[in-house]
């Protein structure tokens, strides 16, 4: 069986079959990263290249990684395109309806900092860090479909090493 | 009639309320006053020669000296195009509606107003379009706008 | 028999939903199942372009206005670079012409992709969206080929196109043409007799032809309520004269119609393509223009044909090298202010709006730009 070769375990054989030891934050940390289904936020430039990521080229399935309409059902927000001021309150919002633990991704320089609408724009928000707190930063405008495909798997690099205790209410 | 004729044609029909400019370009640019603006363009639209059935474009200038209301029509049957604009000062600039001649002036006039403070007299729907609902930094798109967090491009 | 006792109720759809069409937001006033109005509210990606512009020089201001449509930024470049050079009285040399054309029209097959595509995921059907973004694979390699970007182009310059073709462009893009012409019949057959796309997408959303002009409608919208309008023939700009092409007009004006033009568009668009091919002649690809480009005095309105209508730039300039003031039109500005007059009192259902406005082929920036 693959997961079991990707997990810390201990197994022994035993009558019918096999006893299998392993620790909770391993398989539950393992069960999130490896299926993280994302909402689609898509805004501005970065949403084509979302939405050419999650096609036939560049799939995203194979990560596990599905699009979802409704931040109920999601625990990734990858944030695609220019947040402006009237778009703001909405992204917090969004935000908030999703259910722990959740997760952040700037995708694109005017997430980060505002891009290529930092000068000479009254209306831009400029990058979304003080609106949602951010994991995982990609920069690029728009970053290749490879890129965003880089920063999934970081994600899910931290992931599998976060604690039970950092989602615990304290 | 072709593009070089709707010059002549324009100016020998339209009494002299639309001046022609001259700034030298291929295609002319007329001026209007604000008093005519519904007469005049309720004649172009209806006029069997020129048929001016589609608004393409409407905005405002702001030259720094003077603020101006620019719009650009086309004929569909007729292939002829043509500009003419308004012009207005800084104080108290307004100019009447033509939703009535052409309704797709709507939106366009809807953001004039909150860019530039063009007031738009008579519209069916004055409500602001692109800025956020509790916008009160005044109107941006006047070259002399300015806010603590607009932030200039410096030059290279 | 007590009376019942209605009212009318409001229902927000928007400014994120599920359709990638952007942020905007719909607020439909609902009679039991019955959408009685609908009003858009946009301004969700304001950015303040036309303010951007104004403090950058000409060659600047190009990357800026590729994120004024992004979806054809061919178009976006080539609008502006258009009216810097008539202004600045460019002469732009032969080849260049011709390479402009070649993209405009890639562009312009890429981006009726994406609406089949989208189209039918908004409906529910998920298979036509991976077949269309994969063909458009194809096109944006051609694309990486010559300028490095896949979205984002800046390749359009005022006085040409900023570098020539490699040598492999030619044959790739002809096969590319043969793959795409030999999918399209696979894109019908999904489609075009399908008995759910039929009830969702014959009879609903019709325009009236004197009422779209009326409200500046133009592109697929007006060509497919049967006037035969495309600025490509009759204010013809660039090259297109030498072309040999069809004009796709249908005449009911309802959603089906308006896939079916586009579906043809992408036809006449790969006869445009072949056609350019063949013709392509040696020679410059950029006219001589200094790095800081000021052009005299003056001003002008250019327009040219988008996949989603007229796009127009209107340029102001007072001879320094900063433009003084730039205005771009979209085609979808007029189109999202045209939907209330065609849902209020039809008795659509919500199902029906999202077809409208699929079909409509709005992208949110050159709404709010």
């Amino acid at each position: 069986m693959g997961v079991i070769k990707k997990l810390p375990v201990y197994t022994e054989t035993i009558p019918g079959g096999a006893l299998v030891v392993t620790n909770l934050e391993a398989v539950l940390n393992f069960g999130r990263a490896k299926s993280l289904w994302y909402l689609l936020f898509g805004t501005a430039c970065c949403a084509i290249e979302l939405m050419c990521t999650g096609a036939s080229r560049y799939d995203f399935d194979r990560l596990g990684m599905i699009f979802r309409a409704s931040p109920r059902q999601a625990d990734l927000i990858i944030a695609a395109g220019t947040i402006t001021k009237k778009m703001a309150p909405r992204l917090r919002k969004l935000y908030d309806q999703m259910s722990e633990p959740r997760y952040v991704i700037a995708m694109g320089g005017c997430t980060i900092k505002g891009g290529p609408f930092y000068y000479d724009s009254y209306s831009v928000e400029k990058g979304i860090d003080h609106i949602v707190p951010v994991d995982i930063y990609i920069p690029g405008c728009p970053p290749r479909p490879e890129s965003l495909m880089e920063g999934c798997l970081h994600l899910q690099e931290i992931i599998r090493k976060q604690k039970l205790s950092d989602w615990q209410e304290k | 009639m072709t593009q070089q004729e709707l010059t002549a044609y324009i100016l020998a029909n339209y009494d002299g309320k639309l001046t022609l400019l001259d700034t030298g370009r291929a295609e002319p640019m007329f001026e209007l006053k604000p008093d005519d603006l519904l007469e005049v363009t309720r004649r172009l639209r209806d006029d069997p020669q020129l048929k001016f059935d589609f608004l393409c474009n409407m905005g405002g200038v702001d030259t720094g000296q003077r603020l101006e209301v620019v719009y650009s029509i086309a004929s569909t049957t007729k292939h002829l195009r043509m500009d003419f604009k308004v012009v207005l000062g800084y104080e108290n600039p307004s100019i009447e509606t033509i939703t009535e001649i052409w309704p797709a002036a709507n939106w366009y006039e809807r953001e004039m107003y909150e860019l530039y403070g063009i007031e738009v007299k008579n519209h069916p729907d004055m409500r602001p379009l692109l800025l956020p609902e509790d916008w009160n930094q005044g109107f941006p798109m006047r070259k002399n706008w300015d806010a603590p967090d607009f932030i200039r491009m410096p030059e290279l | 028999m007590p009376e019942l006792r209605t009212e009318e109720y409001q229902i927000n759809m928007g400014p994120h939903h599920p359709s990638t069409h952007g942020v905007c937001r719909l607020l439909l006033t609902m009679d039991g199942e019955k959408v009685v109005d609908a009003v858009p509210y946009v301004g969700y990606l304001h950015r303040s372009i036309e303010k951007i512009c104004e403090n950058r020089t000409y060659a600047m201001c190009i990357p800026i206005l590729d994120r004024f449509e992004y979806v054809t930024a061919m178009s976006c470049n080539y609008v502006f670079s258009l009216a810097a050079e008539k202004l600045g009285q460019v002469e732009v040399p032969e080849r260049a012409e011709y390479l402009r054309v070649i993209m405009l029209e890639l562009n312009r097959i890429a981006s009726h992709l994406i609406f089949f595509g989208t189209t039918a995921m908004d409906l529910g059907a998920l298979t036509p969206f991976l077949y269309g973004l994969r063909e458009r694979e194809l096109i944006m390699d051609l694309f990486e080929m010559t300028c490095g970007q896949r979205l984002t182009y800046n390749y359009i310059r005022v006085g040409g196109v900023s570098r020539d073709i490699p040598p492999e462009f030619v044959p790739k893009c002809r096969e590319a043409i043969k793959i795409i012409a030999s999918k399209l019949p696979d894109y019908e057959g999904i489609l075009n007799e399908n008995p759910i796309w039929l009830a969702r997408m014959k009879g609903i959303g019709h325009t009236d032809p004197q009422q779209a002009i009326a409200w500046g409608v133009s592109g697929p919208v007006l060509r497919a309520s049967g006037v035969k309008y495309d600025l490509r023939r009759d204010d013809p700009y660039s090259i297109y004269p030498k072309f040999d092409f069809d004009v796709a007009v249908c005449w009911n004006g309802d959603n089906y119609d308006r896939y079916l033009v586009r579906i043809e568009e992408i036809r006449q668009s790969l006869k445009i393509v072949s056609q350019a091919l063949d013709g392509l002649p040696d020679g410059d690809i950029r006219a001589k223009v200094k790095a800081k480009f000021k052009p005299p005095a003056g001003e002008v309105y250019v327009r040219i044909e988008n996949s989603r209508g007229e796009m127009g730039v209107y340029l102001v300039s007072d001879g320094s090298e900063k433009p003084l003031r730039v205005k771009t039109r979209g085609g979808s500005y007029n189109q999202l202010q045209f939907l209330p007059e065609i849902v209020r009192g039809r008795g659509y259902l919500i199902a029906d709006i999202v077809a409208i406005f699929a079909t409509f082929d709005v992208i949110m920036p050159e709404v709010d730009r």
